[in-house]
């Protein structure tokens, strides 16, 4: 008569036969990972299948200290553990002891062929690197259309300065991956953007390995638009990036690569505008200054005032002077009043005092307070230097002379004077007193 | 994006106005000159405010079918 058992009784007898058979323990099971999933507890579950079947696997977190790589699915491996029931399912597994990564060398030996190979004919050269255009309206992206990257590249952008996205969606990992990567470069290419990012998560080096494909690279390379690289993690380098005009660590970095900050092109704008503003404020300053020295130089009445004001200078002084000197000092004399015009009116008021006081003081004037008049003038000299063109003592040195009345004015019209009136002709070098015979008025 | 109506995108409408700008400071353009770089400044910088402020963006996919390139819009769920 058959023996009756429960579940939990069978599946405990099954789980003693799978644990004692020789053949399902101390084994190296070889196949790739898929559908890894790691538990908050530290056990990772995940399946190992090859092209014609699969088995769960859990490797616990005791075991998970004894590998030195970090598991991924589509990795490769060779696992060394046993079958083993999990009673309470019903299910059976391989519980993975420890684990290596199996065809890396392989796959490390043709990528350092191919990256060789491409470094030798210059496909990574700075040279051949395109500046990325300072504002792009569209972008390209050859993704997933699932993955992390093309959201992090939309949101990214969004903040950023509006650029369209145009993606042309790609397989970014297995077999014939590469394939629709090459086709998306290309087709962007064709209907024309402004840069293209090619990228994908990060992930095993089986994962990344449709960046390590020939095909890819030379796709790159031949693309007519810039492009920026954003491959796996910021550690992973594959050619695809060695070949981009720029490799981004980050989709993110890949945006902000490729479209500058709204804010900061604001800023950009706004330092353009103080600028622009303070320039034409500067620029009419500038105009402004200039005019008002041609005004002056060239106003008619500017130019006749100041020669008015110069003369009636001349006169007082020249007033002054006769009083204070005696006749008999006319040497004395001649030589004060050529200097007397350039002299300071506070100056000459001193020299006039002492002159006036007593003509054996002046005389015995002593050396010192020569020097210092001395210097004195030499600095006023300097300094009207550009007055002397109007001076009229500059007129006098050219052979001209002028009249004074007896009120010491200038006399510049015929008007007003008659007939034996008594008026002052100054010339260069000293007056003449006169009488005025007759006059006649210019028509 | 918008396209300008006068032809001029972003990008030339900021080089543009960055070379004004330096003509403006250089102080060699004479009254008149200056008066007309500095409308046409103010002008191009209202332009790229503008551009700025409303420009929208488009994201699609694009593939390759048998009857030629199709975009659709595309939205990723955030």
């Amino acid at each position: 008569m058959s023996e009756r058992v429960t579940v939990t009784e069978l599946n405990t007898r099954v789980r003693e036969v799978l644990s004692s058979n020789r053949d399902l323990n101390d084994i190296w099971l070889l196949g790739e990972i898929s559908n890894l999933k790691k538990y908050s507890s530290g056990h990772y579950y995940f399946t190992i299948k090859d092209p014609g079947s699969e088995i769960r696997a859990v490797m616990f977190r005791s075991s998970r200290a004894r590998i030195d790589f970090e598991p991924d699915d589509a990795m490769k491996v060779e696992a060394y553990g046993h079958v083993d029931m999990y009673v309470e399912r019903g299910t059976y597994q391989f519980v993975v002891d420890s684990m290596k990564r199996s065809g890396v060398g392989e796959l490390y030996l043709r990528y350092e062929a191919l990256r060789k190979k491409l470094e030798a004919e210059g496909l990574f050269s700075q040279d051949r690197k395109r500046k990325l255009p300072v504002y792009p309206k569209t972008i390209g992206v050859v993704t997933s259309p699932t993955g992390a990257v093309i959201h992090d590249i939309i949101t990214t952008t969004g903040r950023l300065y509006p650029a369209d996205i145009l993606l042309a969606p790609a397989q970014v990992q297995g077999e014939g991956a590469w394939r629709s990567i090459v086709a998306g470069i290309e087709l962007l290419n064709r209907v024309g953007v402004d840069v293209i990012i090619v990228g994908r998560g990060g992930g095993s080096i089986e994962d990344l390995w449709p960046f390590n494909e020939e095909p890819v690279a030379r796709a790159i390379a031949a693309s007519r638009v810039p492009v920026i690289s954003s491959v796996g993690h910021e550690t992973d380098f594959t050619i695809a990036d060695f070949v981009a005009d720029v490799r981004a660590a980050t989709p993110t970095a890949a945006a902000q690569l490729a479209v500058r900050d709204k804010g900061e092109i604001r800023r950009q704008i706004e330092d353009m505008a103080v600028r622009m503003n303070k320039a034409l404020s500067a620029s009419l300053v500038r105009m402004r200054a200039r005019f008002e020295v041609l005004d002056s130089k060239l106003s008619p009445k500017r130019a006749k005032d100041r020669i008015d004001y110069l003369l009636m200078k001349l006169d007082d002084m020249s007033s002054k002077m006769a009083a204070a000197l005696s006749k008999k000092n006319t040497a004395m004399h001649r030589r004060l009043s050529s200097a007397d015009a350039r002299l300071v009116p506070a100056l000459m008021d001193a020299v006039s005092r002492r002159t006036k006081s007593s003509e054996g003081t002046f005389m015995r004037l002593d050396p010192a307070m020569r020097a210092v008049l001395d210097t004195k003038r030499a600095r006023l000299e300097k300094v009207s230097a550009g007055l002397d063109a109007l001076s009229p003592y500059a007129v006098l040195e050219r052979g001209y002379s002028f009249v004074a009345g007896p009120d010491g004015r200038a006399v510049t019209s015929v008007r007003g004077l008659s007939r034996g009136a008594v008026v002052t002709l100054r010339m260069r070098d000293g007056r003449a007193d006169a009488e005025i015979k007759d006059t006649e008025e210019f028509r | 994006m918008s396209e300008d109506k006068e032809g001029m995108g972003f990008e030339e409408s900021m080089k543009t106005l960055e070379e004004l700008v330096r003509q403006l400071e250089s102080g060699e353009l004479d009254l008149d000159r200056s008066l007309e770089v500095y409308e046409r400044a103010v002008a191009l910088r209202d332009r790229c405010r503008k551009i700025l402020d409303e420009s929208d963006r488009r994201v699609q996919t694009i593939m390759e079918t048998a009857s030629g390139t199709v975009r659709k819009d595309f939205r990723v769920d955030e």
